[in-house]
């Protein structure tokens, strides 16, 4: 099992939940309204005058084999438009209830 | 949950909450009257009381009493009197807006307390309230050939009782209507020669007249009930009346001794139509009766239900019809809306490029504007031209939320997202901004509401309005603009190339069009600004100078006062109003043929006048109805109707000196005015007023004669009135008492018998179709005609006849003028005009002349009238600028954040008047009250303007970007916005600056205003604005890096530092 976290443009949102429908991926948690800022470049998103952005986070557990999937289909979701930003990190999961 | 989500969410509740706005906005909008102005209750008391006694008696016994009573009433404005021959009448102004019902209550119960202390034989004091409805709404000239003799009785039944049931209607008058009249005229030779006295006559001739019930009658099983009746059928019946027995047997008939006519009136009032006999049907509304609908029904009833029942020959013809003006102000004003709607969608679509954008934003005008409707029916008010002025000005700033919206969403189109979350998600980045911008707006208007005074009830309105129309505007801005966006708006089709790169789908041919043009300009536009902007924060001691410079030559002609001030604009609508005064004491009848000699050269100078009607004397010479009438036996009126402003080259004011340079040059004529308006609550008149206080009635009087002489001579000044009567003469009958009482008479008795001598004795009614006419008998007019004739008046005693001058002297006397009081001191008042200058300069004129002469001991002369009226408007608006001011640094200074930066935007407006300066020199237009509105939305525009500038530079400096690269890039990229604006605003107003309609003079000074003010003040805050920001900041000012590395020094400090564990580390040590 490994734990996905996906950080991305709130107007990302409906093409996210879409994908992971699509993925058959049922399990997931989300954050609405975060803060957040890119490694390299993009804007930051503060949600104040400033940057008015907020991106949307996302967690999902999901089996090995389905990872590199999920993140193929993050990547075109990501250039689709690179303003609107989608970042994926992946972990492992040591237990669960 | 946010109301977009909502509203998004919802789309269906959401757009029915908004139809059902519209439902009733239209509503409201069928409903509402329409009218010439907001409602306004003319705050005028006026207080009359009788009693015998000349002027002085009068003022001193009555008018003192009265007005120091009523000095201290609350609200009270002003306080004049006028003491006449045995009348008082105290007039009271009220502030403008204070409620008059109150007044008039306090007033009463004043004058409760004062009925004490006034003389015994006073009459209670009266108490009338001006009302507007007394304004006539219609005048017709009725003429008549054949059926002028019976036109009275034609147009009570016929016309009158009829239009009586137009709904609305208020007072309906015929002025100069023939009465009819039966007169006995007696001679005085042949009755004293019968040795029988006038009244017995008159007594023969009424108990002969009568309708007498007498009790009833039981006849079997009924009952009747009995009348005597003996009246008289025709009026020849008089003639065989027997009056009284001769000693030798024989019969008198009043034949014998008086001549019986049937006629009509003896002329006390003269009423000509073109020259011709005939009289005036004046209508008046009810209060608050929509005026366009009465006029249009009375027209209606008038030809379709009146005109056919009446004789032929008599005729209708329109002399004014304040509807007409209304009607085509309203109609150019309702155009002038329309345009600016069109203009606004056409710009929008210009700089967008989308019409679907374009038609998501046209939707927000209409919705904005209904709900102002509303507001007008609920308070009661109507459709005129403020509240329509206030809709032009509104037009342009109810789009701007829903642009700065519609952009947001389409930003986040363009990158792909689909329109419902575009819509959400961009609309929650922008609203509050939206709201604060929407608040600055708010604040500049909401000040208006408070005013008070005239200019209180003209700018209510417009505050209301504007504020109503711009909060409703961001309410849809935020609810409606983003729901239809997403579902009209659509998401851009993204091309993936091979490795994911994707990009937004080529547009159809006109977009690539659109974009290869307008796009391409505006970018040209945008660059340019950008490099000049560039150049001007290179070189602010230069920029700085010369808008300093420019501003200070616009300054010039203010200071050389070529810039004209009026209070309210003197429109053309085709009506001229001629007062014209005679040598005193003329009788009627010569007077009557000098206004026909006037009419015939009138009409020969000028073609245009079409229709004129010309009234001298009044119906009642003594009564009080002539207190109220401007006309006497020596004045006349004229109202004259002009073709139509477009269809003649000449103006109004043309004629109006044409009519003016005819009477200079009457001889018969010695005082006139011509005045351009016609009623109008004298909101139209302009005049300066110079009052002279004081006491002694020769030496106010004198130095108001030479003040007239001199005004005379200053350019411009017209219509000079001084309102103190000359002398008049009178005859007074003075008794001898003691010859009296030998005589067994007493004065009153004497007085009696002379007066109906000459006035009449009404000996009964002559009735006819229920109708009752006067039967009068009087001395044949030879018997009355002279000095001599009336010293023979034959006067009945005891013993027999005596002739008045045994009993008394007639003497020829100057009776002391018409004492007028103004704050409890007499006043002489001399009224001018001003012609083809403007009012202020025309005052500043007057002033440097009266200045120039010395006042005599105990008088003081001040200048007085519109004049004043207007200065307390302007300083009213001055307090009232100074307001605005106040509350937009404090919205602006929240909204900043900052003290300072509010300032930048501040000085940046009073280069807004250079534009209104110049645009106000170079069309020659003067300054009134409703260009005054434009100069209040223009600041509003200048501000937001600024607001969205330095805004936008704040933005670019958080965002790590060099202090004049901010500015440089934010001037870039607002250009299109504050172009936006200024264009929608401008060719909003063009319609309104060059519309030619009756009564466009209103609001032609207004789009003037806006137009010069607006490019000036645009181009000029471009450049201003951004250079006055660099000025008032420093570099690195907005650099948060260093100010944070001092508040957190822990971070900076060396690894190998040993911490005391007593003492913490400082971080916080700046």
């Amino acid at each position: 099992m490994k734990a996905v976290f996906i950080a991305f443009n709130q107007g990302n949102t409906e093409r996210m939940e879409y994908l992971l429908d699509r993925l058959e991926i049922r399990g997931y948690t989300m954050w609405e309204q975060v803060h957040g800022r890119g490694t390299n470049d993009g804007e930051p998103r503060h949600g104040s005058h400033t940057w008015p952005e907020m991106n949307n986070s996302m967690l999902v557990v999901v089996e090995d084999e389905k990872v590199p999937e999920l993140l193929a289909k993050l990547r075109l979701l990501d250039h689709r438009n690179l303003e609107m930003g989608v970042r994926a990190f992946v972990w492992n999961i040591e237990q669960t209830v | 949950m946010s109301i977009y989500k909502t509203a998004i969410e919802k789309p269906v509740t959401t757009a029915l909450i908004f139809i059902a706005l519209i439902i009733l906005g239209i509503f409201s909008l069928v409903k509402l009257p329409i009218d010439q102005y907001p409602e306004i209750e003319a705050p005028y008391v006026s207080v009359m009381t009788s009693y015998s006694g000349n002027s002085s008696e009068i003022e001193t016994n009555i008018t003192k009493y009265i007005e120091n009573t009523l000095n201290s009433i609350e609200g009270l404005d002003e306080m004049t009197s006028t003491s006449k021959d045995n009348i008082s009448l105290v007039s009271l102004k009220f502030q403008w807006g204070y409620n008059i019902d109150e007044a008039v209550n306090d007033i009463r119960s004043a004058l409760d307390m004062v009925t004490t202390s006034l003389p015994d034989g006073c009459s209670r004091p009266m108490v009338f309230k001006f009302n507007t409805s007394m304004m006539p709404i219609l005048m017709y000239a009725i003429t008549a050939e054949e059926s002028y003799q019976g036109l009275e009785k034609i147009l009570t039944d016929n016309v009158t009782n009829v239009l009586n049931r137009v709904d609305g209607i208020g007072n309906l008058s015929i002025s100069g209507a023939p009465e009819r009249y039966v007169y006995v005229d007696v001679d005085q030779e042949k009755i004293d020669a019968f040795g029988i006295s006038l009244e017995t006559v008159a007594n023969a001739v009424s108990s002969n007249n009568m309708d007498l019930a007498s009790g009833s009658i039981k006849v079997g099983k009924e009952q009747y009930q009995l009348r005597v009746k003996s009246e008289y059928v025709e009026s020849s019946e008089i003639n065989n009346i027997v009056v009284t027995t001769t000693p030798q047997g024989k019969k008198v008939f009043v034949k014998d001794i008086a001549v019986v006519k049937d006629t009509i009136k003896d002329l006390t009032l003269d009423e000509k139509i073109k020259g011709k006999d005939g009289c005036r049907l004046i209508i008046m509304k009810q209060t608050g009766a929509n005026t366009a609908q009465v006029c249009a029904d009375v027209q209606k009833m008038l030809v379709e239900e009146i005109i056919p029942t009446l004789p032929p020959d008599i005729k209708f013809q329109l002399i004014n019809d304040s509807s007409d003006v209304i009607r085509s102000s309203v109609n150019g004003l309702a155009e002038s809306i329309f345009y600016a709607l069109l203009f606004v969608v056409l710009v929008v679509l210009f700089f967008l490029g989308q019409w679907r954008a374009s038609i998501i934003i046209g939707v927000c005008i209409p919705i904005s504007l209904v709900v102002s409707f509303i507001y007008l029916l609920a308070t009661g008010s109507s459709l005129n031209v403020i509240s329509l002025s206030s809709l032009t000005v509104a037009i342009g700033m109810v789009v701007d939320d829903a642009i700065v919206v519609l952009e947001n969403i389409d930003k986040h189109l363009q990158r792909g997202s689909s329109p419902r979350e575009a819509a959400i998600y961009a609309t929650n980045e922008v609203w509050v901004s939206v709201i604060a911008t929407t608040l600055v707006i708010v604040a500049v208007f909401v000040p208006l509401t408070m005013l008070t005074g005239m200019a209180g009830i003209l700018f209510k309105e417009l505050g209301w309005i504007v504020t109503i129309c711009v909060c409703t505007s961001t309410t849809v801005a935020i609810s409606l603009t983003p729901m239809m966006a997403s579902k009209m708006m659509k998401t851009r089709d993204v091309i993936m190339e091979k490795l994911g790169k994707g990009k937004t789908k080529q547009e159809g041919a006109i977009s690539k069009l659109y974009k290869r043009t307008v796009i391409k300009g505006l970018d040209w536009l945008d660059d340019k600004y950008a490099m000049v902007l560039r150049w001007c924060l290179k070189h602010k001691a230069i920029t700085i100078l010369s808008i300093v410079i420019f501003f200070g030559i616009s300054l010039i002609p203010l200071a050389m006062d070529k810039i004209g001030m009026d209070f309210m604009p003197v429109s053309d609508q085709g009506r001229l109003t001629v007062n014209f005064e005679l040598q005193r004491g003329t009788r009627i009848e010569e007077s009557a043929k000098i206004a026909r000699e006037i009419e015939k050269e009138m009409v020969k100078n000028n073609p245009e006048i079409i229709m004129f009607s010309t009234t001298m004397g009044s119906n009642d010479d003594a009564g009080l109805t002539s207190l109220m009438s401007s006309t006497s036996n020596y004045k006349g009126q004229m109202n004259i109707r002009t073709t139509k402003k477009y269809e003649r080259e000449t103006t109004i004011q043309d004629i109006a000196k044409r009519i003016r340079t005819q009477l200079e040059n009457t001889p018969e004529v010695t005082t006139f005015q011509v005045s351009t308006s016609s009623g109008g609550g004298g909101m139209g008149s302009n005049s300066v007023d110079v009052e002279i206080y004081g006491y002694d009635f020769d030496v106010t009087s004198n130095l108001a004669q030479q003040y007239a002489d001199m005004l005379r001579t200053v350019e411009g000044a017209k219509d000079i009135k001084i309102s103190r009567e000359a002398d008049r003469a009178e005859l007074q009958i003075v008794f001898d008492k003691e010859k009296l009482s030998s005589h067994g008479l007493t004065s009153s008795a004497v007085a009696a018998y002379v007066r109906y001598r000459i006035y009449g004795y009404t000996a009964g009614y002559l009735k006819e179709d229920g109708d009752e006419y006067d039967i009068r008998v009087r001395l044949k007019e030879d018997n009355r005609n002279s000095l001599t004739k009336l010293e023979e008046l034959t006067i009945p005693t005891a013993t027999g006849n005596v002739k008045i001058k045994e009993l008394a002297e007639i003497k020829e006397y100057w009776c002391p003028p018409t004492i007028e009081r103004k704050s409890r001191q007499r006043i002489v008042t001399i009224s001018v005009t001003p012609v083809d200058v403007s009012l202020s300069e025309l005052a500043e004129n007057i002033q440097t002349r009266i200045d120039g002469v010395k006042l005599p001991e105990g008088v003081k002369v001040v200048l007085a009238g519109d004049y004043k009226e207007q200065q307390e408007s302007f300083s009213d608006m001055a307090m009232l600028f100074a307001l605005i001011v106040l509350l937009v640094y404090v919205v602006m200074a929240s909204q900043f954040e900052s003290l300072s930066k509010p300032f930048i935007i501040m000085m940046s407006i009073p280069f807004a008047f250079s534009g209104v300066i110049f645009a106000l020199l170079i069309t020659g237009a003067t300054l009134n009250i409703i260009g005054a509105l434009g100069v209040i939305l223009l600041v509003g525009i200048v501000v937001k303007n600024g607001i969205v500038l330095i805004d936008y530079i704040n933005l670019m400096r958080d965002r790590d970007y060099e202090l004049n690269e901010a500015i440089a890039l934010s001037g870039k990229s607002r250009l299109r916005p504050v172009l936006m604006t200024a264009a929608t605003t401008i060719l909003g107003m063009i319609p309104m600056a060059l519309s030619t309609s009756e009564g466009s003079e209103m609001w032609v000074s207004m789009g003037i205003v806006v137009i010069g003010g607006l490019t000036v003040s645009t181009i000029i805050t471009l450049l201003i604005v951004p250079v006055l920001y660099a000025i008032f900041s420093k570099h690195g000012e907005r650099d948060n890096e260093t100010q944070l590395r001092k508040n957190f020094i822990f971070f900076d400090m060396a690894d190998d530092v040993v911490f005391d564990s007593r003492k913490p580390i400082e971080e916080h040590n700046d």
